[in-house]
């Protein structure tokens, strides 16, 4: 009977033991989500998922592929990552845009914990929220999960904010917004998965966050290190297009010796006006009439940036919103150039799958564009 | 002195105190520019050498005490101030974009471009090699 009730006190304190855990871990939980991302995103309220075929496969592949090697050796190794549990990012503490396309933030100091690292490359992405809109994707990117083949078209992927303009020359191509990979394609191979690609300013793309994706990029390659690495995009309250992200980085077997970065990247166009609600977005100095069409939330008008230097595919949107300042072409489609032979082709061509990739451009706008730019019709799929 | 530098398309050479990229391709290639003579740098660059058979001076003080016709690589220092000094100058131009904040910054008109090459990298597709002489 005593030993009964030895044990019956024993469990109950257990169980008191426990009940309080779970409301510290719960209580603790909470906080940092309501810190974290502060004021605006949904950030902190998403979960990564593997990516639906690919991130899983691949995951699955690379740790069956180092146990086979015998490289996992650490069972903590094998855990998962924390996502934005440990991010104090705060929208509120970036600068204003004021000419440079990124800012360091948290003296350029990553968020992650230190549960975070790990030797074993994996990639996980956020679902999509009620809004269409991309989450946190995280990665850490090595060799082993790095594309081996050619970028593919990502056009089938509409991101949320997506109300893409011509804007002529004053855009370097043309249009204003791009399909951005959060985490880029030469980091994880990842084509056209909606969770990686948000509606991106060209600018944010080539003068954001490219550069970024170059150095993490040549360091894996040419150490076969690490790097861990997330891209986080802000969206303040129900807006559609994303402020900013996030990005932060920084190399595992060196500890970060060869790379550490923590930036905001600003999602802005100089001399383009946008509607973060919508995506919309009207020319500074555009009409009244012009901005009345675009809704009220709107960047600040920005200094003069340089001109992006690098060539992305423009992805243009068919409709002709007024106060756009450019005429778009009423009937779009996406091509493949052959800037070798100066042929251009549907991009299910036969002749497009022999082609070099680097003579392929991706391009979509009007068949007379490309004639115009002195392309002639390939005679095989005759565009 | 002859100088060699990384700059990648905008001039840049670092990002938070570190490099912006590297290549081993261009490290045999200072080798073959260096030969037999000594390469001076200072401890940041020291690592970059570590697979290399040249014959490295490492001090933190380095420009200051290269002498006329001693090779300097440098990364996280600025040769202003030392310009005068400068007989040639070795360009690896790494022909991509790269965050930076801390730039080169010697004015190259003091100086006449004498060769320049092209060559595939370890991961890069196209480094520029640019020789400048004074």
């Amino acid at each position: 009977m005593k030993r009964t009730k030895s044990l019956l006190l024993s469990l109950l304190l257990l169980l008191l033991l426990l009940v309080s855990g779970c409301s510290d871990s719960a209580t603790a939980q909470n906080e940092n989500n309501s810190d974290n991302i502060n004021p605006p995103t949904i950030t902190s309220e998403l979960t990564l998922d593997d990516d639906g075929k690919n991130a899983s496969e691949k995951y699955q592949n690379v740790a069956n592929a180092q146990e086979e090697q015998g490289s996992i050796t650490d069972s903590a190794e094998q855990k998962q990552p924390s996502e934005l549990s440990q991010n104090t990012f705060s929208l509120a503490d970036v600068p204003a845009y004021n000419g440079k396309a990124y800012v360091a933030i948290n003296n350029n100091e990553p968020f992650f914990s230190q549960a975070d690292y790990t030797t074993q490359s994996f990639e996980r992405y956020s679902s999509l929220d009620s809004l269409g809109r991309c989450g946190v994707a995280f990665a850490n990117v090595g060799k082993d999960i790095m594309p081996t083949e050619d970028r593919g078209d990502i056009s089938s992927v509409t991101p949320s904010g997506w109300k893409n303009k011509n804007y002529g020359d004053l855009i370097d191509g043309g249009y204003l917004y791009n399909r951005c990979h959060l985490l880029g394609f030469q980091l994880t191979g990842e084509n056209a998965n909606e969770k990686n690609l948000i509606t991106g300013t060209r600018y944010l793309n080539i003068e954001g966050m490219l550069p970024f994706e170059n150095m993490v990029a040549d360091y894996i390659k040419e150490t076969d290190n690490h790097v861990l690495y997330r891209v986080t995009p802000i969206f303040e309250g129900s807006n559609l297009l994303a402020s900013g992200v996030l990005m932060e980085g920084h190399s595992v077997e060196d500890e970060g010796e060869g790379i550490s970065f923590c930036v905001y990247c600003y999602n802005v166009q100089p001399n383009i006006i946008l509607d973060y609600a919508t995506g919309e977005s009207y020319a500074e100095g555009a009409s009244e009439e012009a901005k009345d069409e675009t809704s009220s939330n709107t960047n600040q008008p920005v200094a003069a940036a340089p001109t992006p230097e690098s060539t992305p595919t423009p992805e243009p949107e068919p409709t002709t919103p007024a106060g756009t300042p450019v005429e778009t072409p009423t009937q779009t489609a996406d091509y493949i150039l052959n800037t070798n032979t100066h042929k251009f082709h549907y991009p299910d061509c036969s002749s497009v799958k022999s082609m070099k990739e680097s003579n392929k451009e991706y391009f979509t706008g009007s068949r007379e564009e490309i004639i115009n730019r002195g392309y002639d019709p390939c005679g095989r799929c005759n565009p | 002195m002859i100088l060699i530098v990384c700059l990648d398309e905008r001039g840049g050479m670092m990002f938070n105190n570190r490099r912006q990229s590297r290549d081993k391709a261009v490290i045999e290639r200072i080798a073959e520019i260096v030969q037999s003579s000594k390469l001076w740098l200072n401890s940041y660059s020291q690592s970059l050498f570590d697979q290399s058979a040249i014959s490295l001076e490492v001090d933190d003080n380095f420009l200051q005490k290269a002498g006329q016709g001693e090779y300097c690589f440098a990364e996280n220092i600025s040769p202003v101030d030392l310009a005068e000094q400068i007989e040639k100058i070795y360009i690896f131009r790494w022909n991509r974009h790269y965050p930076a904040d801390f730039c080169f910054n010697l004015n190259l008109a003091a100086y006449k471009l004498i060769a320049q090459s092209e060559f595939a990298g370890n991961s890069h597709e196209k480094i520029t090699l640019e020789v400048y002489e004074k």
